[in-house]
């Protein structure tokens, strides 16, 4: 169709309008975040000359051990987190959007997923360690079993919680159903899924370390179980540290991740 | 652009039942008219007397308790599918998909269409420019102020060249002057197309400058006047908001006033 018919008269353009569009974001230095981190160090670096070694090593001992901790334990660990974390999504995700278009189906499952995040990590290792003989697929069990049902209902809820009023704008237009759940429901869930992520890396991380201590030969989790009988408590604050690390960097990445495709938002 | 087909409403009663009490609430008492192909016509009413639930069983979102609307003898709640293309909606909050730009969404309904890109990318373009919008494509929703939200809810309605355009209280929540804009540029735009136009608001002012047909809704919804304005005596226009705010005021129709409607039975 020619749309060449007279413009309609034009709207002033609104300041406010013209404001938004030129404070898109740009790089912003984190300084609350570094003056933080520095003023912790140097009251940890003042308490470790107070306190005896044993208890509060200074930052050079924990350097001198962070450098000589092996790499490859860090590399395993994140592999593992990194591997079940997709796959978690990828179940929790496929669960949720079954149980979205399928009622009686969420009505059977939706309890089993709740029984399931109400047992404690711990019971979950302890059956993995009884159930299972491989090393690996007891971790990855555990984590999955723990980080899938909350990208499950997370997933779901933000579903279920797309207006009625965006829902009958689209539906008036009559899309197909799977139009309607890839324009609308589930670019409408980006938020609640990367919300998500960040609550499940954070889980992740803490939950390998504790199925590494149990059962591991490999890993973060089995480095901090070695320090512990050695009682080297400068490798436990340099394999803490590292997994702080690990966690403030997979977090910025998502952070960015998610400033990027949440641009949209105020 | 489908063409404009004739609409008919014929004994139309919607009853809904609260939830809970389960108590029956009429929504709309009894309604027979129809509507021209191409006529521009205003339904105006106080609050709950049934103007969006007609609206919305005539978009095909619900569906009459008793009687039925036809649009080119077709039930667009039963037969929801053959409407696609055939008409769009404005609603009384503009919509828009929070996390596309104004070109993404005003090419939405194309999109569900399955129109090719590179068209729906220069129709939606031409919208927008021709609503005075070109230099904010890119703007997200949250960029923009309420009157330019308003309007690329327009070129969204407007894009798919709609035999039926529906605009449920559209312009009321807008100030006065972005309001009186852009009911001029749904009347012109509307009139360039030659599309079927109903606008449903219960304000007198808006339904006047429409320009066409009035059909004023008692509560609960049935006709309590059809005025025609371009047959309507000249000299009782200077009266005719009067005289409709005395009729929604006594819920009653004004008999003078129902000896010069066009009333049109189904």
């Amino acid at each position: 169709m020619s749309v060449a018919g007279e413009t309609v008269k034009k709207e002033p353009i609104a300041g406010e309008a013209v404001a938004a569009l030129a404070a898109r974001t740009s790089f912003r230095f984190p300084r609350e975040l570094v003056i933080g981190l520095v003023v912790f160090a140097l009251a940890w670096e003042m308490l470790s000359w107070i306190v005896p070694p044993f208890v509060i090593p200074g930052w050079r001992r924990i350097f001198t051990s962070l450098v000589e901790l092996p790499v490859d334990f860090v590399l395993i660990t994140l592999a593992r987190v990194a591997v079940a974390l997709l796959l978690s999504f990828a179940l929790g995700l496929a669960l949720a959007v079954a149980m979205y278009l399928w009622a009686t189906f969420e009505r059977y499952a939706r309890p089993i997923v709740r029984l399931f995040m109400a047992v404690p990590v711990i019971c979950w290792i302890l059956f993995a360690v009884l159930w299972f003989k491989s090393v690996e697929f007891r971790i990855g069990f555990v984590l999955v079993v723990t980080c899938a049902p909350v990208f499950l209902i997370d997933a779901l809820d933000g579903m279920r919680g797309v207006s009625k009023d965006l829902r009958d704008m689209l539906r008036s237009f009559r899309p197909t159903s799977a139009q309607f759940f890839t324009k609308l429901v589930l670019p409408a869930t980006v938020p609640v899924i990367i919300t998500s992520w960040k609550i499940n890396l954070s889980l992740a991380i803490r939950v390998v370390t504790i199925a590494e201590l149990v059962g591991a030969v490999s890993g973060i989790g089995y480095g901090l179980t070695i320090a512990q009988e050695l009682f080297s408590i400068a490798d436990v604050f340099a394999w803490t540290l590292v997994l702080v690390a690990i966690l403030f960097v997979a977090e910025g990445v998502l952070i960015a991740i998610e400033t990027r495709m949440l641009r949209w938002r105020t | 652009m489908t063409k404009p087909a004739e609409i008919e409403v014929s004994g139309l009663r919607k009853v809904f039942h609260q939830t809970g009490t389960g108590e029956a609430v009429v929504a709309i008492e009894r309604l027979d008219f129809r509507i021209r192909p191409g006529d521009r016509v205003a339904i105006v009413g106080q609050t709950g007397c049934g103007k969006t639930t007609f609206l919305n069983i005539l978009i095909g979102l619900d569906e009459p308790t008793e009687g039925r609307i036809t649009i080119g003898g077709r039930k667009p709640y039963e037969h929801f599918d053959d409407f696609r293309g055939v008409l769009a909606a404005v609603f009384q909050q503009d919509r828009l998909l929070l996390w596309r730009t104004a070109l993404d969404n005003v090419r939405l309904p194309l999109e569900l269409l399955g129109r090719p890109p590179r068209e729906q990318e220069e129709r939606a373009r031409a919208w927008l420019d021709r609503l005075g919008l070109g230099a904010f494509e890119g703007a997200y929703p949250h960029e923009l102020s309420g009157g330019m939200r308003q309007r690329v809810a327009l070129a969204r309605a407007f894009v798919i060249e709609p035999a039926l355009l529906l605009a449920d209280e559209a312009f009321g929540h807008l100030d006065e002057v972005t309001s009186a804009s852009l009911r001029k540029s749904f009347v012109e735009l509307a009139q360039t197309e030659g599309n079927t136009a109903i606008v449903v608001t219960h304000q007198l002012e808006e339904a006047i400058e429409m320009g066409g047909r009035i059909i004023v809704f008692g509560r609960p919804g049935h006709v309590l006047a059809d005025i025609n304005l371009a047959t309507y005596p000249a000299d009782k226009l200077g009266r005719l908001r009067l005289d409709i705010q005395q009729m929604l005021q006594t819920n009653a129709p004004d008999p003078e006033m129902a000896s010069l409607t066009a009333t049109e039975p189904a």
